[in-house]
């Protein structure tokens, strides 16, 4: 009897209309997957954007992105690299059982997002206060190009919808955290992990173009 | 159980150490001077890999149903449409360069 309560329990999570655990982690990947599809051509709208005035800018993107500081832009890519791996680690442990580790690498993770945000911070008040800022407010003279303004809306607009996305990660792991604690996650069921960490490592893959598009350009 | 893989904590390492070796390369190749456009290739290219990369063995499209991989391949295409068709428009203008 006691084994019978013991499988029922572990099937809390298990919809009435899929036939199994299986049929129902391979449906929530899929919707993710889908997701991540319209995520790509949301960014892809941008990455259109930057192609299209680097095209008719070549020497304004050389030009500005001296702005742009290569170094933190390095340290930010090994960091969200380091934050892929701890949650990808992450996931491997709620498919062990391993609760304590799973909280263990959201919290890692978290901390890495952080670091991400803060060094974001620090780029972004380092550019305001020298006047780089979005759109028709731009009053930086450093920059010998009329449509200086152009390059930093575009770095802006880029880098911003990525820090969104990044704090909404931070969001999405704080409450893995919550529903970890509570004991939600086994083996038999990591989905909200597993898609979490999806959406993770795209934005990882998103700042990967980015780094050397807009920092890397010489 | 397509989806089910446990990848091995000391193959995500070894996934992550070649992650950080090509960000390291993506840094060392504009120390050299490689005459442009191919700088801007050279670029793109490492990332791609790297994409690829962490598609393949962190999101677990290696061992994924062939449906998902299918699904990430044609929004790459019609990423790549978008591009195409913008192009066609924005680099053949009489009068190429807007107010803005």
């Amino acid at each position: 009897m006691s084994q019978t309560s013991s499988t029922e329990e572990k099937l809390d999570h298990l919809k009435h209309y899929f036939v199994d655990s299986d049929q129902q982690f391979e449906a929530s990947k899929l919707g993710m997957w889908v997701f991540l599809v319209t995520e790509i051509l949301f960014f892809g709208g941008l990455f259109v954007a930057y192609i299209v005035y680097r095209a008719w800018y070549p020497e304004l993107f050389l030009l500005a992105s001296e702005e742009l500081d290569a170094f933190w832009g390095m340290v930010n890519t090994f960091v969200l690299i380091g934050s892929s791996l701890t949650v990808a680690m992450a996931i491997r442990s709620a498919q062990l059982n391993q609760i304590r580790g799973l909280i263990i690498n959201l919290w890692i993770t978290i901390g890495l997002a952080i670091t991400f945000m803060v060094i974001k911070y620090f780029e972004y008040s380092e550019k305001f206060a020298k006047g780089i800022v979005p759109g028709s407010a731009y009053s930086y003279e450093g920059v010998a190009h009329e449509k200086a303004n152009i390059f930093f809306s575009i770095y802006y607009m880029m880098t911003g919808l990525h820090g969104l996305h990044v704090i909404i990660g931070i969001g999405l792991m704080i409450w893995l955290v919550i529903k970890a604690k509570k004991k939600v996650f086994h083996s038999g069921y990591y989905t909200p992990v597993e898609i979490t960490g999806l959406y993770w490592h795209l934005v990882d893959v998103i700042w990967i173009f980015l780094f050397p598009l807009l920092y890397l350009i010489d | 159980m397509s989806g089910h893989h446990i990848s091995s904590a000391r193959f995500l390492w070894g996934v992550a150490i070649v992650l950080f070796f090509l960000t390291f390369l993506t840094v060392a190749v504009t120390w050299i001077y490689i005459p442009g456009p191919w700088n801007v290739v050279v670029a793109i290219a490492i990332a791609t890999v790297k994409a690829l990369i962490v598609s393949a063995f962190f999101m677990n499209l290696y061992w994924d149903s062939k449906f998902n991989i299918l699904l990430f391949v044609m929004s790459i295409a019609f990423f790549l449409l978008m591009i195409g068709i913008t192009l066609l428009d924005t680099l053949f203008r009489v009068d190429p360069i807007p107010s803005f």
